[in-house]
Order: C-alpha cells, then sequence, then structure tokens
C-alpha cells in the first residue's frame, strides 16, 4: 500500500510564488537580450510568456521529478491519484485548467476548492485525477544514545515498541527535563531496573529501546 | 527477528536498489566500477524484494526511520519503472489527425450548441449594428470604435491592427497569446456548469459581429472581409470548439449520471483534451496566417477569397473526414 501525504496551500502557495518569480527573473533576461532585435524579439518575447504562462509546469511535471523546480525545494511532487507518476495529458489538464482556477480572481476558486478538500485539490486536480504530495525523503539514519541496552520489565505490543524506539530517536532533540517527563509516561516498562542503577527515567526508557532495537 | 537484524540482514539490497535508482536518473556517473551493470531485470526484482520488506516492517511496527527509508525507497523507484515515455512525433501526429477529429465528432452535440451560441449572437448583432451604427457604442467605447475605422481604411499600410514599428513576427506572437487565452478562458470557464463557456461564446461573437456590422455600414467591408476570411477558417472554428469543451466539463459536472461528480468530471475531461490539443493546434495555424497572409494588403481580394475558401473546406474536411477508418 502506497502512503501520500497531500501538500497544504501555504507550502503550495510558497513554491507557486517562487516558480512565479523565476518565471519572470526567465523573461525579463529574455526581455534584455530580445529587444536589441526589434520585431522579431518582440515575437519571440509574447511566445515565450506566453509558453512559460501555461506550459512551465507541464515541462517540469514530466521530467523524472514530477515538479517545478519551485515544488522541488519545497520537497512538493505531482503524482496521479493512482500514485503513479503524472502522464503527459493529466499534467496538460491540470495547467490549462489553472484558467478556471484563477477564476473570478487571484486563484479564489482553486484556493477555495483546497481549503474545502482534505486532500487539498484544486479545481485543474480534480478533474485531471492528480494530487500534490510531499515527496518521501528518506531520513538520516538514526544513532541511538550509547546506553547499555536492557531488555523490558514487561512483554510490549508492538506499536509500544516503535514508539518506545522513536522516543529514543529523538532523545537528542529534547530537554533533559522533558525527556524524564515523557519517559515517565513508560514507567511500567522500565520499573524494574530503577532500584540497581542511579538512571534518570528517560536514560532507562533509551535503554529499554537499545535492547527492542535489536542490541543485546 | 529485531528492527537491527531486519536491517542488516536487507540492507545490501537497499544499497543497490538507491545506486541503480540514483544511476538511472542520471544523478551518478560510474563511481565505483565494482558495482554490478544496471539492469532492468535486476531493478524489478529488488523492487519487489522492498515491497515485500517495507509490507514487513509496516506490519512489525518496526522504527519509523527503517519505514521511511523503504518507503522513499520504494516511491523513487515506483516513479521510475512506470514513468511514462512516448512523447515520440508519431504519438503528435496520431494525436492530431486521427484522435482530435474523432473527439471533435463524439462531442457533435456540443459542437452544434457552441456553434449556434457563437453564431446567432454575430449575426443578431452584426445585423442590428448594420442597420444602426450608433449601436456599436454599446458595445465597445467610441475611441475603440474609431480605432477599428482606422485599421481597415483604404488607406492603411497593415490591415488588422494598428501597426507601429513592430513587423508581422511580432503579431504572430501578439496573436497566438492573445486567441489562446480567449480559447482557453472559454473551455475552462466551462467548469462553471457550462455557463462560463456559454457567455465567452456569445459575447465573443456578438463582438466580432457588431465590429463587422459597423465596418459593412462604413463602407469598409471590401479590406475587412478579405482580411478575416482565412484565418477565421482556424480562428473561428477553435473558439467554438473549446466552448464546445467547456460544455462538456460542465455538463458532466452537472448531470453526473450514475457516476460521482467528480469522477464524472474526470472521465469528461479525459475524452475532451484530444479537441483542446486541437484547439491550440488551430490557434498556432490561425496566429501564423493572421500574421503574415491576412495582412498583406497589397494581395487582391479575390485571390484572399480563394485561399479562405480552400482553407475553410480544408478544416471542415480534417473534422468530418480524418479518423475515420481506424479505430483509436
Amino acid at each position: 500500500m502506497l502512503e501520500l501525504r497531500p501538500a497544504g496551500l501555504p507550502v503550495r502557495f510558497y513554491a507557486f510564488a517562487l516558480d512565479a518569480m523565476i518565471r519572470w527573473a526567465v523573461l525579463y533576461a529574455l526581455a534584455m537580450v530580445l529587444m536589441v532585435l526589434g520585431g522579431l524579439g518582440m515575437a519571440v518575447l509574447l511566445i515565450a510568456f506566453f509558453a512559460l504562462e501555461w506550459f512551465y509546469p507541464v515541462l517540469f511535471e514530466l521530467m523524472p521529478d514530477g515538479a517545478t523546480p519551485g515544488k522541488k525545494l519545497f520537497g512538493l511532487t505531482v503524482l496521479m491519484d493512482s500514485g503513479l507518476p503524472v502522464t503527459p495529458g493529466a499534467s496538460m489538464t491540470r495547467n490549462l485548467l489553472r484558467a478556471a482556477d484563477f477564476l473570478p480572481f487571484g486563484y479564489a476558486a482553486g484556493i477555495v476548492s483546497m481549503l474545502l478538500r482534505r486532500d487539498f485539490k484544486r479545481l485543474g486536480d480534480l478533474a485531471a485525477a492528480t494530487c500534490v504530495v510531499y515527496r518521501p525523503v528518506a531520513p538520516p539514519p538514526v544513532e541511538l544514545a550509547g546506553v547499555e541496552p536492557r531488555p523490558p520489565a514487561i512483554v510490549l505490543p508492538p506499536r509500544t515498541q516503535a514508539a518506545i524506539i522513536a522516543f529514543a530517536a529523538r532523545l537528542p532533540r529534547l530537554t533533559a527535563e522533558r525527556a524524564n517527563e515523557l519517559a515517565s509516561l513508560a514507567l511500567q516498562a522500565t520499573e524494574r531496573s530503577s532500584s540497581d542503577t542511579p538512571l534518570t527515567s528517560a536514560a532507562q526508557l533509551a535503554a529499554v529501546a537499545q535492547w527492542l532495537v535489536g542490541r543485546r | 527477528m529485531t528492527p537491527l537484524a531486519f536491517e542488516e540482514r536487507y540492507c545490501s539490497e537497499w544499497r543497490e536498489l538507491a545506486d541503480m535508482l540514483q544511476r538511472a536518473r542520471g544523478e551518478k556517473k560510474v563511481a565505483n566500477a565494482g558495482q554490478a551493470e544496471f539492469s532492468a531485470q535486476r531493478l524489478t526484482q529488488l523492487y519487489r524484494r522492498a515491497c515485500e520488506q517495507l509490507a514487513l516492517a509496516r506490519s512489525r511496527s518496526f522504527p519509523a526511520h527503517l519505514v521511511d527509508r523503504l518507503e522513499s525507497l520504494t516511491h523513487d523507484a515506483h516513479q521510475l519503472i512506470y514513468r511514462q515515455r512516448d512523447f515520440g512525433l508519431s504519438a503528435l501526429a496520431h494525436l492530431l489527425l486521427t484522435r482530435f477529429p474523432q473527439a471533435v465528432r463524439e462531442h457533435a452535440n456540443y459542437v452544434w450548441v457552441a456553434a449556434l451560441v457563437f453564431i446567432l449572437p454575430t449575426l443578431i448583432l452584426g445585423w442590428l449594428v448594420y442597420r444602426q451604427p450608433e449601436l456599436i457604442l454599446a458595445v465597445v467605447s467610441a475611441d475603440t470604435a474609431a480605432q477599428f475605422e482606422t485599421m481597415y481604411s483604404p488607406t492603411a499600410e497593415a490591415l488588422g491592427r494598428l501597426r507601429g514599428a513592430e513587423t508581422d513576427v511580432a503579431m504572430f506572437g501578439f496573436y497566438i497569446r492573445n486567441n489562446m487565452t480567449v480559447a482557453l478562458q472559454c473551455f475552462a470557464s466551462g467548469l462553471a456548469a457550462g455557463v462560463g463557456s456559454l457567455l465567452y461564446l456569445a459575447f465573443n461573437g456578438g463582438y466580432g459581429g457588431a465590429i463587422g456590422g459597423y465596418l459593412t455600414n462604413r463602407g469598409m467591408g471590401g479590406a475587412f472581409y478579405p482580411f478575416i476570411a482565412t484565418h477565421s477558417a482556424f480562428e473561428l472554428t477553435a473558439i467554438v470548439l473549446s466552448g464546445a469543451a467547456g460544455l462538456r466539463i460542465g455538463h458532466a459536472w452537472l448531470m453526473p449520471r450514475r457516476r460521482s461528480r467528480r469522477q464524472s468530471l474526470v472521465d469528461a475531461t479525459r475524452d475532451v483534451l484530444p479537441v483542446v490539443y486541437g484547439v491550440l493546434a488551430l490557434l498556432l495555424i490561425a496566429a501564423a496566417i493572421e500574421a503574415f497572409w491576412s495582412s498583406a494588403s497589397a494581395l487582391p481580394a479575390s485571390i484572399k477569397y480563394a485561399a479562405a475558401a480552400l482553407c475553410w473546406t480544408a478544416v471542415l474536411a480534417w473534422l468530418t473526414l480524418q479518423g475515420r477508418d481506424r479505430a483509436s
């Protein structure tokens, strides 16, 4: 089963704004060069203006990354509803229908549609059966602090095990007080060892995490 | 099996898969020559195994970093394996010569409605303004009317637009942007239950009709009609077709029948997309003709009318005859 995380309005707005800036920068550069050529340059500029407005996203969405530079920078990608890469037809549809999202002004229709839906689709996405999602990124390998592994006091169900390991991975980013406060919620799992060594509850839980992950 | 043992057992496969993916995307040149050659078979094999391992890791609630790593790996492989890459010229030719006319005929009802909504205001407003030229002021401002008069007056150097230093090529760019914007609006506004398309069609039809009627009344028909006759074959057809496409998606949304509104809209858009591609192609041709051929004031009207007849026949034949023998 594929898990997709739809991207909401703010991050898509940032991506859009960045793409708009890139487009205008390209046009500005083109204009500087083409103005020298007079009428011919004017024509090329107008065509470039049109092409950038409508087909800039199509071009980039059909690349392996499936995202415009703006989307890519914010970790987004465009996919079909099925999770497959976006097809040329769907990419055309969702971008041509930006004209509908724009109505009545300033992308109001698209914004309302995104805010009302749980999967944050604008009208073009609805018609093209596409969605904008966060591209899954491989997290950096987790280093569990070097504590002696200890077996848990009781048998733990898999989800609890996962929670304890996630806690240990988060440990370096927590203050000592907060870490102990959180760890004290799981006293049951560590209780047995509390008598023999003067470890904080956070360190005890980290030791259990070590054991759960497989160091014994 | 503990998470650590699981990771140790399979991480060489994951590294191999990640390496292959990077190489396939061209991110990594042949860095380590010791690595095995890239093979699609091995890639799919590794992909399947990674999917299996992801399912295992999830069902055993392995730590998040392990599951995330497998998710990103399978996602990238999935994207690479299922990417579409048929952008060839033959696909384009098939689209324009077969799929486009077929799609137009499949939506014949919408095309007729769109054509009516476009033509009726043209004729009515054209006739009204022809009889009473002051009615033009209901459509455009006095300045614009005067401008149109200057453009088509017998003394104008180039027809159709007031031309300063700009040349035909510049106008080509202008027409493309202008016309495509009109056509795309005409299509996309159909999403509002088709009302937007109807309004755009009627407005553009009425506007053109009024200008035509006004210029005819002022005795400039001799300059105006040869100018518009040729490129209108492509331009007017394109606007009617984009309106028809807009009506189709609006209708699908309004009356989804036994499908959900959303599914109905998705299906309708997919069906009608070849028409929109065709519209873009038509407008490209129209802009080229309008800029380079229609505005050439040196050519006699008879030649322009002959070319117009040829173009209209060609467009109608394209839409009615092409793609009948081949299945899509």
